[in-house]
């Protein structure tokens, strides 16, 4: 394993450490792994966060227009009730706030848990599941589906709405919205490493790919042999079709990286998969291509589509300004 | 039966020394079928919640609960802290205003943890979780209450109960987990998490009989 880190125990505290020395107006709280900003917002408070090793989620989306406060848990494990409290706690300004969550078991018991505590000190909270991945519909670690990508686009359309002035029940429907427009489907081609295990989490042959694989490494929907650009963007986009009528819509699209795809790779897996969207009459409002959901160091990539109404490309198209994301402004 | 905060807090060192007694056990237990870690994570809970007993025996009831699932969920982490934690603050909600619980009270209060732990973890008995050691538990307290038992006996039964529960997971299929993924889905093998629980339940009665 080569790795640019001191210790595996310190992986989660030191990123998030180096993050807010990149992003003045970010508070790192030690400890309980939260970013928040430095000022809050005075609006509806927006809050994510999940296992880490999916950088720039969540803390990376933390900033002007999107979320108010990232909670950190260790690898690929949720954190726990009294770290998301603290992200709570940072994230309201007395308007509400409410909890973006991933659709895996662990991410649901312990935000839940934290909703009902952070309820029980006074403050309004509410969530959203996001469920994007239609790879499968059950897996190791979720009953129905799992959310991946799809979540960056519901981070910006509730962080969008917030900053409206919307009130918290308002702020939800938006993030409602957002979530059933949005589906994503990707695959990989090599494992990762986690720090602490050192070695790769699970194997693929030298010419091998599995379609459908899950952010921490879960099975997907079957192992192929590497296909050209234009093969896999058919394939990715064939099961988002497959699950959700996109012809003559508008869209947004998300070429998103594993980790250890180079971006050139997914510039070219854009071209092909706007050549597939313009043939089905789909018109691309906005495109974002890059690693915005990672899996630490896995080779793959993911195609994440978002259909649009005057209100979604409102709020996808408002200004934000956070590590991970930039729109406008 | 007169359950007071010291009291509870005597049942909690209990429980710690029984759990520190078999790390070995339980951890060969986890090797088997999970990823190991169970047992260092629910005694790691225990030591910090043995080393807040001194304030922890001056809490009223409720607050007692609510610190002890918070300090839980913090320092187990994972399924087993938030399930073990939100059981606890759970339960506390029933014990505002009281001093001390009654036979009754107790058998409420694992009711209500019962309750959050399958509601938290979608899970129901049966499949080979600490449910299995914990709900067999909560019957006989009920059908003991229900026959005017001897309160030592009450909890004599309880305990056997668990312990029972605990060693009926052998057989069981795991249907939560990492055990599901094994091809055997864990048969054969103990579930630690119900050995752990039943332990607890164990600790529980025996502190509480002494006092009777």
């Amino acid at each position: 394993m080569k790795k640019i880190i001191n210790h595996p125990d310190l992986v989660v505290s030191e990123t998030l450490k180096g993050l807010a020395l990149a992003e003045p107006t970010l508070e790192y709280i030690p400890d309980v792994e939260v970013i928040a900003k430095k000022v809050k917002s005075g609006r509806v408070g927006i809050v994510s966060g999940g296992g880490s090793g999916h950088e720039p989620a969540h803390a990376g989306y933390v900033g002007a227009g999107m979320l108010d406060a990232a909670v950190a848990g260790n690898m690929f494990s949720s954190p726990s009730p009294d770290r998301i409290i603290e992200g709570i706690r940072r994230a309201d300004s007395g308007k509400g706030v409410l909890l973006v969550i991933k659709n895996y078991s662990g991410d649901i018991m312990n935000f839940e848990l934290a909703e009902e505590i952070a309820r029980m000190e006074g403050i309004e909270v509410d969530h959203v599941i996001v469920r994007d991945d239609v790879a499968v519909e059950d897996s190791t670690y979720s009953t129905g589906r799992r959310g991946i990508a799809g979540t960056v686009y519901v981070h910006k359309i509730a962080g969008a709405k917030a900053a409206t002035g919307a009130d918290l029940a308002e702020v939800k429907a938006a993030a409602e919205k957002a979530i059933a427009n949005v589906r994503s489907m990707g695959m990989a081609m090599a494992a990762c490493t986690l720090p602490a295990v050192g070695r790769p989490n699970f194997e693929l042959g030298e010419n091998e790919i599995e379609i459908g694989m899950g952010i921490h490494g879960e099975p997907g929907v079957h192992k192929s042999e590497v296909q050209s650009a234009k093969a896999l963007a058919k394939t990715l986009t064939d099961f988002l079709f497959a699950d959700y009528d996109f012809d003559n819509s508008r869209v947004a699209l998300l070429v998103n990286g594993l980790g250890a795809t180079p971006i050139m790779e997914l510039y070219i897996l854009n071209a092909e998969v706007h050549e597939i969207l313009k043939s089905r009459g789909i018109r691309v409002v906005h495109t974002l291509v890059g690693n915005y959901m990672t899996s630490i160091d896995m080779a793959g990539a993911s195609v994440t589509l978002m259909k649009l109404d005057d209100e979604l490309e409102e709020l996808l198209l408002a200004p934000c300004r956070t590590p991970g994301l930039k729109i406008g402004g | 039966m007169r359950i007071d905060s010291q009291l509870y807090v005597a049942y909690l060192l209990r429980a710690y020394e029984l759990i520190r007694a078999n790390e070995t056990y339980v951890t060969d237990l986890d090797l088997a079928t999970g990823d190991g870690d169970h047992w260092a994570n629910l005694n790691k809970g225990f030591a910090k919640l043995n080393d807040l007993s001194e304030e922890l025996k001056t809490l009223p009831l409720n607050a007692l609960f609510q610190k002890i699932g918070m300090t839980m969920m913090a320092t187990i982490g994972g399924s087993s802290g938030v399930l073990y934690g939100g059981a606890y603050i759970a339960a506390g909600k029933k014990l505002a205003g009281k001093e001390f619980m009654t036979a009754e009270d107790l058998r409420d209060v694992l009711q209500e943890m019962l309750n959050d732990i399958q509601t938290r973890g979608k899970a129901q008995r049966g499949f080979k979780t600490m449910i299995d050691a914990l709900a067999p538990a909560v019957d006989a307290f009920t059908a003991g209450l229900e026959a005017n038992s001897d309160e030592k006996e009450l909890l004599g039964s309880v305990k056997r109960a668990a312990e029972a529960g605990a060693e009926a997971t052998k057989k069981m299929e795991a249907v939560r987990g990492r055990a599901t993924y094994q091809a055997d889905k864990g048969v054969g093998h103990l579930d630690p998490g119900a050995v752990t629980m039943a332990y607890q339940i164990s600790a529980l009665c025996d502190t509480v009989a002494e006092t009777l």
